[in-house]
C-alpha cells in the first residue's frame, strides 16, 4: 500500500465528520473517492495531506503507520494535492508558478544567490516532454486557460517528487474533449509510478479512469471495490444509501409560448481572464428551458450579468416582458419580473452573514404587502419567510439563524425559494447544483422542471451537461463570447455540445498533440 | 438534505434561544469592559495604586448620588449623538471616522444661530440653530458620502481630512467672523439665554439634549429594524454583491447613511453648545466622535448597547475628571481604560471558540 488510512476517525464537535475509515491506495493505482458532500471524503483528505489529525486511527504510508504534522511533512514525503480552486499566483506566469516555492538557484556569486531561470526552463520543458505537454511558460497564470492551470499545478507537484497525487474534482471546469486529455496524462502518470487519489462525482468518468473505487456515505466507507466488479447504478446504491433517487419526472410538454427574454446584438465588456460578449442574440419563451454551454470564461458570466442588470452592455438590447431594459439595474429587471439564481452562491447568491430571514425576504423589502406607510410590517414578512421556506422544503432551525447554518442543498433552496416567490416571467439560473449532492440536485431539478411547466422561461447556465441535456428544451453554445450553436434536445449529446463548446477554442494550447 | 421534510420551527422559536441570545449580546459587550478593567487595574498596581480602591471611588463618583449621576448622564449626552452617527455607518460598511468634524461644525451652526438671529424669534430661536446644525452638518458628511459612492473615493481617508478642515475652519471663523467682541479669542458670544435648552436637574449642567439624544436613539432603532432603508443598508453592510444582486441602490444607500450621520452629529453639535457651553469655542468637542466611536464599536452597532456604552464612557469622563482631585490617580489611567474598551470591543471574541467548527 503506498497510502492509505486504518480505522481513523474524526469529529467536529459533534458531527462525526470519519469513522472507521479505512483506506488502501496501491503504487501507480488510481483510486475514486466518491459520495456525497458532507460524506466526509473531504475531511479524508485533510487527513491524508496532514492538515488535520485523526482522532483514532492512522494514516499509513509505504505500509508503515506515519503522523502527517503538517502539509509540509506531507509533501516532503510526496503526497501532493491538487486543488479544486487552483492555487496558482495569477499575476506570476505559469514558469514561475511551476517554480514557486522550490527555484532552483545559481550557486553563490558575489551578489547572493538567484534564481535559475534556464534551469527552470529546462525542468519545465523536460517534465512537460515526459508527459508530453506543450507549455507556454512566459503566460501569466491568470490568462491561461484552465486546463493548462491545471496541467502546471500537477506538473509542479511532479517536479518536487511526489509519489501520490490526490486530485479534488478536477473535471469540474474542463470541457469533455480537455477531461479526456486529463486522463491520458493521469494513466501516463498512474503507468511511470504515481498513485493518484480521485474525488470526483460523475460516476461515468470514475468508471472511465479509475482502477478503483472507494465510496463513502455518513462518514463512514460503504463500499470499495476494483471497477470492473461494480457499475453505475451499484455506486448510486451506494451513495444515495437504499432510499434509491426519486426517477426524473417526464419531460414537460408545455408549448412554449411568448418571447420573455429577447436579446439582440448584445454585446458587452470582458471580467478579467475572460472573453468580452459579441454580438449575442438570444430568445427564450414562456414555459421553455434554454440551457446554455460552454466552458468557464467564454461570455456566459458577463452575458448573465447583462441579462440581469448587474453589468451595463456596450450595445445591443435587452428587452424582459416587451420593456427594453439594457443598461438598466438589477431593481429595474426585478421590477419587469426577473428572477436569479446567482452561480456564486457563497458570496452573491447569499449574505452569509445574515439571518435565514434576511437571506429568504431580500428583494421583497419594499413590496406593498410587507409596508405599512413608511415601515416594514414585520409579522407579515416573517409569515412569508415561513411561507417561502416551507414552499420549497428548506430545513432549518430558526429564522433568526445565521444562513451559514444550512447545508449547501438548503442553501441554494432556499435562494430557489426567494427568488421564485415572487412570480417572475423569468428565472435566470447559473450553475444551480454546484457544491449540492445528489438528493438535493434532483430536488433543485424538480423546482425548475415545476417552475417552467408553470409557464415560466428559464435561461440556465451550468457547465454540468447531463444537467442540461436533462432540463433544457434546447441547448445553445457559447465559445470565445459568441454563440456558436444550438442543439435541440432530442439531438444534445455530450459529445455534440464539447464538440461546439471547443471549436473555437484555438489558442494552440491543446495538450497531448 | 435528501430526505426533505419541514418542520417549521416557529415552536422552537421560543424563549430559551431569545434568552441565549440576550445572555451572548451581554456576554460581547461586559467581556470587553472586564477586560479593560482588569488591564487597567495592572497599571494601577504598576503606578503603586490599589486597583480596588481605585475602582470603588470611581464607581461612586460616576453614580454614588443624583448629582454625580446627573454629571455621568451629561458627559454622555454629546456621545449618544455621536455614537448614533458612526453606528449608522458602521453598520452598512462605511468607516466614516468623520463624525467629530460634523459635531464640530454642527455646534459651530447652532452657536453662530443662537447668537445672530434676532432675539425676537424667542423659543424658536433653539430649534431653528438645531435645523441649521443639521444642514450644515448633513452637506459635510454627504460630500464624501457621494464621493465614496460614485468614485469610490476611500471614506476613511476623506472623512478623517474633513475632519481637519472642520477644525480649521471653525477655528478661523470664531477668530474672524464670528468672534466675541467681548470675552476674547477664539471663541463665540454666548448664545441668547432664551435659545438655551432646559437644565433637567439643576444645578447639574444635565440638559433637554439628553433626551433629545435618547430620542435619536430610539429613532436609529426605528430605522434600523423597521424601515426598508434601513434594512437594506444592512444588508450592504454585510454583503455588497448580495445587495446588488438583490436590486438594492448601493450608492443611495450609502449616500443616505452618510448624510443622516452628518444630520445626527450635528444634531449632537447643537445639543452640545445650546445645552451644555452656551457658545462655540476652540476646542467645542472633547474627542466626542471618537470616544463615540468607541461606544458603537462596544455596542456593535445596536441601539440598546449604545445607551449603555454611552452611559459607561459618560461615567469613565465624570468619574475620571474628579478621582483627580481625591486621589493621586491621573486622568490618565481613564485614556487607557477608554483605549482598551476600544480594542477589545473589535476583538471577535467569540471566534476563538467557533474556529473549529465545521466538517467537511
Amino acid at each position: 500500500m503506498r497510502l492509505g488510512a486504518r480505522d481513523v476517525a474524526k469529529s467536529y464537535g459533534a458531527v462525526q465528520a470519519n469513522s472507521g475509515v479505512t483506506l488502501e491506495v496501491a503504487p501507480a493505482e488510481i483510486h475514486a473517492i466518491v459520495g456525497e458532500n458532507g460524506a466526509g471524503k473531504s475531511t479524508l483528505m485533510r487527513l491524508l495531506q496532514g492538515l488535520e489529525q485523526p482522532d483514532a486511527g492512522s494514516i499509513v504510508f509505504n505500509d508503515r503507520p506515519i503522523r502527517l504534522r503538517d502539509p509540509e511533512q506531507a509533501l516532503g514525503l510526496g503526497i501532493g494535492m491538487v486543488h479544486q480552486e487552483f492555487m496558482l499566483a495569477p499575476e506570476l506566469t505559469l514558469l514561475e508558478n511551476f517554480v514557486l516555492g522550490h527555484e532552483p538557484v545559481t550557486a553563490a556569486l558575489p551578489l547572493g544567490r538567484r534564481i535559475d531561470w534556464r534551469a527552470a526552463r529546462a525542468a519545465g520543458d523536460a517534465l512537460a516532454a515526459k508527459t508530453d505537454l506543450a507549455i507556454d511558460w512566459d503566460r501569466r497564470a491568470g490568462t491561461a486557460p484552465v486546463h493548462i492551470q491545471q496541467y502546471t499545478e500537477i506538473l509542479r507537484l511532479l517536479q518536487r517528487g511526489m509519489k501520490v497525487l490526490i486530485l479534488d474534482e478536477p473535471t469540474a471546469v474542463l470541457a469533455p474533449q480537455q477531461a479526456d486529455d486529463l486522463f491520458t496524462l493521469l494513466r501516463q502518470l498512474r503507468d511511470q509510478g504515481t498513485s493518484i487519489v480521485f474525488i470526483s462525482h460523475k460516476l461515468r468518468e470514475v468508471i472511465a479512469l479509475a482502477d478503483r473505487v472507494t465510496i463513502m456515505r455518513r462518514g463512514r466507507v460503504v463500499a470499495s471495490s476494483r471497477i470492473d466488479e461494480t457499475d453505475i447504478d451499484t455506486m448510486t446504491r451506494h451513495i444515495v444509501g437504499e432510499t434509491a433517487a426519486a426517477a426524473p419526472p417526464a419531460a414537460h410538454t408545455v408549448e412554449a409560448g411568448e418571447p420573455v427574454l429577447e436579446v439582440s446584438g448584445l454585446s458587452a465588456p470582458a471580467l478579467a481572464g475572460s472573453h468580452p460578449v459579441r454580438a449575442v442574440d438570444l430568445r427564450v419563451r414562456a414555459g421553455e428551458i434554454v440551457g446554455m454551454a460552454g466552458i468557464a470564461g467564454n461570455g456566459q458570466d458577463e452575458l448573465i450579468q447583462c441579462v440581469v442588470g448587474l453589468r451595463k452592455p456596450s450595445s445591443g438590447a435587452v428587452g424582459l416582458n416587451g420593456r427594453a431594459l439594457a443598461g438598466c439595474d438589477n431593481a429595474d429587471f426585478r421590477a419587469a419580473g426577473l428572477g436569479y439564481i446567482s452561480p456564486d452562491r457563497a458570496h452573491e447568491g447569499l449574505a452569509k452573514a445574515a439571518s435565514i430571514e434576511d437571506n429568504v425576504m431580500a428583494a421583497s423589502q419594499r413590496a406593498p404587502a410587507f409596508r405599512r406607510g413608511p415601515f416594514r410590517r414585520l409579522g407579515a414578512v416573517r409569515s412569508e419567510a415561513f411561507r417561502r421556506l416551507a414552499q420549497l422544503k428548506v430545513r432549518f432551525g430558526r429564522l433568526s439563524d445565521p444562513v451559514a447554518s444550512l447545508s449547501g442543498g438548503n442553501q441554494q433552496r432556499l435562494v430557489f425559494a426567494r427568488e421564485i416567490a415572487t412570480e417572475p416571467a423569468l428565472l435566470v439560473v447559473a450553475q444551480p447544483t454546484r457544491g449540492v449532492d445528489l438528493g438535493g440536485i434532483a430536488a433543485i431539478h424538480a423546482i425548475l422542471r415545476e417552475f417552467a411547466a408553470r409557464g415560466g422561461a428559464v435561461l440556465l447556465v451550468s457547465e454540468e451537461l447531463d444537467e442540461l441535456i436533462a432540463l433544457s428544451d434546447r441547448i445553445v453554445v457559447m465559445a470565445e463570447g459568441g454563440i456558436v450553436g444550438e442543439i435541440a434536445d432530442e439531438t444534445a449529446t455530450p459529445e455534440a455540445i464539447g464538440r461546439l463548446m471547443l471549436q473555437q477554442d484555438t489558442h494552440g494550447e491543446a495538450a497531448n498533440g | 438534505m435528501a430526505e426533505a421534510t419541514t418542520e417549521p420551527a416557529a415552536g422552537r422559536s421560543s424563549l430559551m434561544p431569545a434568552l441565549e441570545r440576550m445572555a451572548a449580546d451581554i456576554l460581547r459587550f461586559a467581556l470587553p469592559v472586564l477586560f479593560a478593567f482588569f488591564v487597567g487595574a495592572v497599571v494601577l498596581a504598576f503606578i503603586g495604586e490599589n486597583p480596588l480602591d481605585t475602582y470603588a471611588l470611581m464607581l461612586s463618583e460616576g453614580f454614588g448620588s443624583s448629582r454625580r449621576l446627573a454629571a455621568t448622564l451629561s458627559a454622555a449626552t454629546p456621545l449618544l449623538f455621536t455614537a448614533v452617527a458612526t453606528a449608522i455607518c458602521f453598520r452598512s460598511g462605511v468607516f466614516n471616522v468623520g463624525v467629530d468634524g460634523a459635531f464640530v461644525l454642527g455646534g459651530l451652526a447652532a452657536a453662530a444661530a443662537g447668537t445672530l438671529l434676532p432675539v425676537a424669534f424667542g423659543w424658536s430661536i433653539a430649534p431653528l440653530a438645531m435645523v441649521a446644525a443639521m444642514a450644515v452638518a448633513g452637506v459635510w458628511l454627504y460630500v464624501p458620502g457621494l464621493l465614496l459612492a460614485r468614485l469610490d473615493v476611500d471614506e476613511v481617508v476623506s472623512t478623517l481630512m474633513l475632519n481637519f478642515i472642520a477644525l480649521g475652519l471653525s477655528g478661523f471663523l470664531v477668530n474672524t467672523l464670528l468672534l466675541s467682541e467681548t470675552s476674547g479669542n477664539n471663541t463665540t458670544d454666548t448664545i441668547h439665554a432664551v435659545a438655551e435648552l432646559s437644565r433637567l436637574m439643576p444645578p447639574s449642567t444635565l440638559h433637554s439634549g439628553f433626551l433629545i439624544g435618547l430620542a435619536c436613539v430610539f429613532a436609529y432603532w426605528v430605522w434600523a429594524r423597521w424601515t426598508p432603508a434601513g434594512y437594506e443598508a444592512k444588508l450592504v453592510g454585510l454583503n455588497q454583491r448580495f445587495a446588488r444582486a438583490v436590486g438594492i441602490a448601493i450608492p443611495a444607500s450609502i449616500v443616505l447613511v452618510m448624510a443622516i450621520s452628518g444630520i445626527v452629529a450635528g444634531l449632537g453639535g447643537a445639543s452640545h453648545a445650546l445645552g451644555q457651553v452656551h457658545k462655540f469655542s476652540d476646542g467645542f468637542s472633547a474627542g466626542y466622535g471618537f470616544t463615540g466611536m468607541a461606544v458603537a464599536l462596544l455596542a456593535r452597532n445596536s441601539a440598546f448597547g449604545i445607551v449603555f456604552g454611552a452611559v459607561l464612557f459618560g461615567a469613565l469622563a465624570s468619574a475620571g475628571t474628579t478621582i483627580q482631585l481625591f486621589s493621586d490617580v491621573p486622568l490618565d489611567i481613564v485614556n487607557v481604560i477608554e483605549g482598551t474598551v476600544m480594542i477589545f470591543a473589535v476583538m471577535e471574541l467569540g471566534r476563538l471558540s467557533l474556529r473549529r467548527g465545521r466538517a467537511s
